[in-house]
């Protein structure tokens, strides 16, 4: 195990990053697996907002 | 005189004997010949000799051709017939290579996945392996044969125009599409998989193993995948088996340190069968049953009473212990092997799906709380299991509310899901799912396949509307948009035009059907074979299958309600409550006619909303080529899902809940809602929560949520990752220095041992140093 002095080891040079989603009820670990189609929809997804409903938030006037 | 000719596509065209002359004068001259004269001489002894050969019929190109050929031998022109001949099974070869079918297979063969659309039709399989491209060459294939020879002509035209999509035509005169696997009936003394017959299992790791191979070996008799709808209920005999040989082991060891007995493991087994025969009981896990006590009165017949109860305590103890373990370990081995093996000739993973949640017993219990908690460490370096797909089932007075006996589950089950995914959450007191539901009747309970598909209701047997050793039998979807489209804005004209599609879908499915029908036990060596199937343990091995295959659906699917409402109206049902109840009565008049076709044949017809992945692209490509690009409708390269909200539209998580409820009670072939979440729902529990009691609030059947989970295989971080990784900092594709990992106490020893794995909470606890010891002679 050394380490040169001059050159420091690089781990994981081209390695991307997994990016797991739900294509339709099951996961796929890469977009790469995804047809075009599916990538296609998977790109317009936008998120969904769950700020509005408290059931014990009280409405003040 | 010969006038006209026959060209190979059946249409006639004038005789030009120049074109003889030309084909021979170039045959010609690639031996060296130069004489055009002579090419014409011959091609008019070509023309008196099919007058003969054609006898007053019009001469086809293959009979011109053939008498090209004879002419050239009889006149002594060798080379020149040599090369002709040689030409024309050129043109012939690449005339083939051009007929659509060889044009997909060149294609599979030289253009990797990322350049192949096809190859990545199912995302599960790998389309550049070789198994995964021999597979596509098989399917590709039979599809051709099928709408060539099969189909009747009118469902295959439909089906190639895309006014409707036949789901898994491939399989068409093979196999039905999915089953729900009862493991307690297959376990039940023991089964086969062809070759060697595999016991009735006796421990929870058994028990997890034997499910494996009953999905993999289902997933080689049907195109669809694999679902056990009960499988905590499956789980619990392993786990009760487990504690008892463990409990007994273990009090052959408190005998040998607590009584001095050397003949400790034969006593064990004799007390253990006295006082299973004396209580009628086995020891268990919860105890409480009066088996510990009447042990220990009997340990008190030889030992003291402090021994006696020392004894049953360790055994207690350590059984307790062992068998958390146990099926701690069991459960994470089910995780790895379906996420790991191969089926299908070796081009996928199996598509298996469980569904648990509602069996109180603490074995059930215990199983489950052990799969959530291997799926929460993942895989082996950490990784996000793909499957099996988990489908936990809400039930008041089960598991909803604090209070109830399996709560904990429920609020362990989020708290998975939030991070992995799974599992998705059914929801059993949605009406159309509690209709029929019977307490203490597992097979009663609602149960989804993972992609959505649902069978329970059972027309042809209404006795047993359950859900074990049924599935769904084929499915075909009609395109919405199309028919919206082609309305151009008349209501009255759309739905007669839908009911003309859904008229030729019935026609189609039973078609389907009545193939499948002929089919015998023998086709389907697991599925039909070892009875998984209901009733298929009634028949013998060349049986017909069509009695028993009425249990199972006939499904009309749909995609692309959104679209189609917005051809219709110009505004989709996300946006507009009138679309809204446009909407619900487009796809509540889908399910009327279903329902009459099931009065009508007395079979099980159900209205799907469609899972598309590969139908997905299908319809709008060919619809944007047809009718040009239309706002809203054709401008993408999908169609919206079924009856969802397009996923472009901004909406909160509650209004989509509450928008796509409705349509989960008509889609009685299966439903499905997704809600989108920003950011990481582990660090907001309550909002992941809120979400799931909104969707069982609202009456929806099946719901999931997305997330994204991104992961750093470098560093072994799961979270979110936007450009840079948040635990090494680094960008995608860049090298990070190893003593900044090693200074985040990673890659100690310069490998994967300390990347990212969670390990087994039980076994790491336990570790202690070894000690050495130097043994001398």
């Amino acid at each position: 195990m050394e380490k040169t002095m001059m050159q420091e080891q690089l781990i994981g040079e081209g390695v991307g990053f997994e990016r797991i989603r739900r294509i339709t009820g099951y996961l796929v670990g890469t977009l790469d697996r995804f047809n075009n189609a599916k990538r296609a929809e998977v790109q317009d997804r936008v998120k969904h907002d769950t700020m509005c409903c408290s059931l014990t938030e009280e409405h003040t006037a | 005189m010969i006038q006209q000719i026959v060209k190979r596509d059946g249409r006639k065209a004038p005789f030009e004997i120049e074109k003889i002359a030309g084909a021979i004068f170039g045959a010609a001259q690639a031996s060296g010949g130069q004489d055009y004269e002579m090419a014409r001489d011959l091609a008019g002894q070509v023309e008196k000799a099919l007058e003969i050969v054609a006898a007053g019929e019009t001469p086809t190109v293959e009979q011109i051709q053939d008498t090209v050929e004879k002419v050239l031998i009889k006149n002594g022109h060798a080379r020149t017939a040599k090369k002709y001949i040689l030409y024309r099974n050129e043109r012939t070869r690449v005339r083939e290579m051009n007929t659509r079918l060889m044009k997909v297979y060149e294609d599979l063969t030289f253009q990797s996945s990322l350049e192949n659309d096809v190859k990545r039709e199912n995302a599960n399989i790998d389309g550049d392996t070789a198994m995964g491209t021999m597979l596509k060459y098989g399917s590709e294939g039979a599809k051709q044969f099928y709408e060539m020879f099969i189909l009747d002509p009118a469902h295959a035209k439909a089906h190639r125009e895309g006014d409707i999509h036949i789901h898994d035509l491939d399989f068409l005169t093979l196999t039905t599409t999915c089953c729900q696997i009862d493991l307690l009936k297959l376990f039940s003394g023991g089964f086969s998989t062809g070759h060697g017959f595999l016991r009735e299992p006796n421990d929870i790791r058994s028990y997890s193993a034997l499910a494996c191979i009953a999905i993999q070996s289902n997933q080689n008799d049907q195109h669809g995948g694999q679902s056990v709808p009960n499988f905590d209920y499956s789980m619990a005999p392993g786990v009760k088996k487990t504690f008892r040989k463990l409990f007994r082991d273990n009090l052959a060891k408190a005998l040998e340190v607590f009584g001095a007995d050397e003949n400790n493991e034969i006593d064990a087994k004799a007390l253990t069968e006295r006082i299973e025969l004396q209580t009628g009981k086995w020891a268990c896990l919860a105890g409480g049953n009066g088996y510990d006590e009447a042990m220990a009165a009997a340990l008190a017949e030889t030992l003291d009473e402090k021994n006696a109860a020392r004894c049953v305590a360790f055994a207690r103890k350590y059984a307790d212990k062992e068998t958390r373990k146990a099926t701690y370990q069991a459960m994470e081995a089910l995780v790895h092997n379906l996420n790991t093996m191969h089926s299908r000739a070796g081009a996928q993973i199996p598509f298996s799906s469980l569904n648990y949640g509602t069996d109180t017993s603490p074995e059930g219990r215990l199983a489950v709380e052990q799969l959530l908690l291997a799926t929460e460490a993942g895989l082996g370096n950490g990784e996000t299991p793909i499957f099996p797909i988990h489908i936990f089932k809400v039930k008041e007075g089960v598991n909803y509310n604090e209070g109830d006996p399996n709560y904990d589950l429920f609020k362990l089950a989020c708290r998975v899901s939030a991070k992995r995914m799974f599992p998705n959450f059914s929801f059993l007191d949605a009406p159309f799912n509690k209709k029929y539901y019977k307490p203490g009747h597992p097979d009663t309970e609602a149960s989804y396949m993972g992609c959505r598909t649902r069978v329970i209701g059972n027309h042809f047997d209404p006795t047993r509307e359950i859900v074990t050793g049924r599935g769904n039998l084929s499915f075909t979807s009609v395109n919405l948009p199309r028919i919206a489209i082609r309305s151009h804005g008349d209501i009255d004209w759309f739905f007669e035009d839908l009911d003309r599609k859904i008229d030729l879908v019935i026609e189609q499915l039973l078609a389907r059907f009545r193939i499948q029908c002929n089919k015998r036990v023998r086709n389907y060596p697991f599925l039909m074979g070892e009875g998984v199937w209901i009733d298929s343990d009634k028949l013998g091995p060349d049986d017909q299958v069509g009695e028993v295959l009425k249990h199972g659906t006939l499904t009309l699917g749909f995609i692309g309600l959104a679209e189609c409402l917005k051809a219709l109206i110009g505004k989709h049902h996300g946006e507009s409550d009138e679309a809204q109840n446009l909407g619900l009565e487009i796809v509540s008049h889908m399910r009327e006619r279903m329902d009459k076709a099931s009065d009508r044949y007395n079979l099980n017809f159900s209205l799907i909303a469609t899972p598309a992945e590969g139908l997905s692209g299908r319809f709008v490509k060919i619809d944007r080529q047809k009718y040009g690009k239309i706002d809203g409708v054709t401008d993408r390269d999908y169609y919206t899902n079924s009856f969802h909200v397009p996923v472009y539209y901004s909406i909160s998580a509650f209004d989509k809940i509450a928008r796509e409820a409705p349509y989960h009670e008509m889609t009685n072939g299966g439903h499905i809602s997704y809600i989108e979440l920003d950011g990481d729902p582990s660090q907001n529990l309550e909002a992941f929560e809120a979400v799931v009691r909104a969707m069982k609030e609202a009456g929806i059947g099946y719901g999931a949520i997305n997330h994204p989970i991104d992961r750093d295989p470098v560093c072994g971080y799961t979270g979110i990752i936007g450009e840079t990784c948040p635990r090494c900092g680094r960008h995608e594709g860049e090298g990070v220095p190893l003593s900044k990992l090693q200074k985040l106490g990673l890659y100690k020893e310069l490998n994967s041992m300390t990347l990212g794995y969670h390990g087994d909470p039980a076994e790491e606890a336990d570790r202690q140093p070894n000690e050495l010891k130097i043994v001398k002679d």
